[in-house]
């Protein structure tokens, strides 16, 4: 394999026939059931289902935060069996740390990692500014407000500027503007680093407005429904995406499709 | 004081400790004149007996050889009931050899070892630092297994996905979130090693507040009985005040200005 052959495919998320299974005290629970899907390198794919069809276990699985009962996801080439440095994750649930400010909690990762640096700490904060919070850096968690939190842990996944992010409905706690705000920033961050991202929502909209295509489970077991490509053109803006025609008819066809 | 309120909470409490203690003294006061003072001693018998004798300077060696034996146990029960509360969280081997041990040890009294230590380890500190180390270990080694095994599966899905290893695990997510649980089980342990080290004097000693009980008891010196167990109550106090202390320290480091009751200035 050539090295620009494999710079291309450093970023591609093979999803083969994943089925994944709980056994729980009430017997096997179903969750996925043979998930087929590819998402080039740089794509930005959201996945979009009824409540608990599956959407955070998929997340997981190409996480390698979970194993899958059979099937198999490649990450540029690689068969993911334990969770990969080139992924950055925001959790549905914000999961700071209280005892950490947020400054520290956001430094997390590179603790982690052992390279806390200016460098680090330079984009802790620029991570934080751009999701409004470089008020709060020496702010603890209980002082922050549900969705100051959840853009606190925004603002964790993106630090490491992964190539790979796993985004499960991390917008859900913020009002409507907020949210605005966070996808038109998100899509920025996306088009400049060229980062690959899965991104699980509610809110049909909202994947619509930033994504390439949607894949659309059932209820459970979780089976992929349909993948929509969304052809509206980018950049994109609230005021272009909802003047076009597109828009108001792929929403409606999710709409019917879900319920 | 202020305007609105004429009397916050905090100075309405304060008020009502004072009445109620004063009202405790009196009847205190009542009781004892009814009988004799080998039964009872007045307070403020009690209390002239207090000055003099820590005035004296005779109360000293007693209350420094106690504390001694107190912290002593209490740092050794600390110590193993830290160390084998993390082993037994961290290694699931360890837990199960562990336990059992733990159980039988628990179901022991180990007030009734007392006689069998001092006649292993004699009249000096040694069996009241066993003794006190003995029951301080369980709260201990339990709240800190507790509390390092009680870390949500969110906190370590999420240190999973950053790949943290099993020791960054433990002292980044572990034990910062174990804090609070251990902090709770070193004061049951402080109270629990006093205690431990007084029932011990009891049984073989010829110094320590516990040795001033049992002498007191043997000359029928009811007054100094008292004059013990004031002293033993105000060490009892300022060990827990001290536990506070540090506890208020560490967790400011830990969590900011955040206080855990912040109710003064409550108008009623
Ligand atoms: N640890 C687990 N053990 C057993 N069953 C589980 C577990 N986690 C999830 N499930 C089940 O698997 C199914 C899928 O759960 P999942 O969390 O992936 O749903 P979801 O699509 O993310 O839902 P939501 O939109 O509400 O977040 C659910 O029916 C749930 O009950
Ligand atoms: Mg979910």
């Amino acid at each position: 394999m050539s090295a620009s052959k494999q710079t291309v495919e450093r970023g591609r998320i093979e999803i083969r026939q994943a089925s994944k299974v709980y056994d729980s005290a009430a017997g096997d629970i179903l969750a996925l059931d043979s998930i087929e899907l590819d998402i080039e390198p740089g794509e930005f794919v959201s996945i979009v289902g009824p409540s608990g069809c599956g959407k955070s276990t998929l997340l997981r699985c190409i996480g390698g935060l979970l194993s899958l009962s059979s099937g198999e996801i490649v990450i540029g080439g690689k068969t993911v069996t334990e969770p990969d440095p080139r992924i950055g994750y925001v959790f549905q649930k914000a999961v700071l740390l209280p005892w950490r400010t947020i400054e520290e909690n956001v430094l997390l990762p590179f603790e982690i990692n052992g390279t806390v640096d200016d460098t680090a700490r330079e984009k802790v904060y620029s991570v934080l500014k751009m999701v409004g919070l470089e008020d709060y850096l020496h702010h603890h968690p209980n002082e922050l407000s549900g969705g100051m939190q959840q853009r606190v842990s925004v603002a964790r996944g993106l630090v490491m500027q992964p190539e790979i992010l796993l985004m499960d409905e991390p917008f859900g706690a913020l009002d409507a503007q907020t949210r605005d705000t966070m996808n038109v920033e998100l899509l920025r961050i996306w088009a400049e680093a060229g980062t690959t991202i899965v991104f699980v929502t509610h809110d049909i909209g909202e994947a619509l407005f930033l994504s390439d295509r949607v894949l659309m489970l059932t209820a459970r077991p979780g089976r992929v429904r349909d993948v929509l490509d969304v052809p509206m053109p980018r950049p994109r803006s609230f005021e272009k995406v909802e003047g076009d025609e597109r828009f108001w008819q792929l929403r409606q066809v999710i709409r019917e499709a879900l319920a | 004081m202020n305007g609105k309120g004429w009397l916050s909470e905090k100075w309405l409490g304060r008020i009502l400790v004072v009445v109620s203690a004063v009202l405790l003294l009196l009847l205190w006061h009542f009781l004892a004149a009814q009988t004799s003072s080998l039964i009872l001693p007045s307070p403020w018998a009690v209390a002239t007996r207090l000055v003099e004798f820590v005035g004296s300077g005779r109360a000293w060696p007693h209350i420094w050889l106690t504390t001694q034996e107190i912290l002593a146990g209490f740092a050794v029960g600390s110590i193993l009931g830290i160390g084998i509360g993390v082993l037994a969280a961290e290694v699931s081997i360890a837990r199960r050899v562990i336990m059992p041990y733990v159980i039988i040890t628990q179901a022991l009294p180990k007030f009734a070892l007392a006689p069998i230590l001092v006649i292993w380890f004699g009249f000096g500190m040694g069996p009241k630092v066993v003794i006190a180390a003995l029951i301080a270990f369980f709260p201990l080694m339990e709240n800190t297994y507790l509390g390092l095994t009680s870390t949500s599966s969110d906190q370590l899905e999420l240190f999973k996905a950053l790949r943290a290893s099993r020791r960054t695990t433990l002292f980044k997510l572990k034990f910062p979130h174990a804090i609070p649980a251990i902090f709770s089980g070193l004061r049951v342990a402080l109270m629990l090693s006093l205690v431990g080290a007084v029932v011990a004097e009891y049984v073989g000693a010829n110094k320590g507040l516990g040795a001033l009980i049992i002498v007191s008891q043997g000359t029928l010196d009811t007054e100094l009985m008292f004059v013990a167990f004031v002293l033993l109550t105000a060490l009892g106090v300022t060990l827990d005040k001290c536990h506070e202390l540090i506890y208020g320290l560490v967790e400011k480091r830990l969590y900011g200005k955040r206080s855990k009751s912040g109710s003064t200035g409550v108008s009623v």
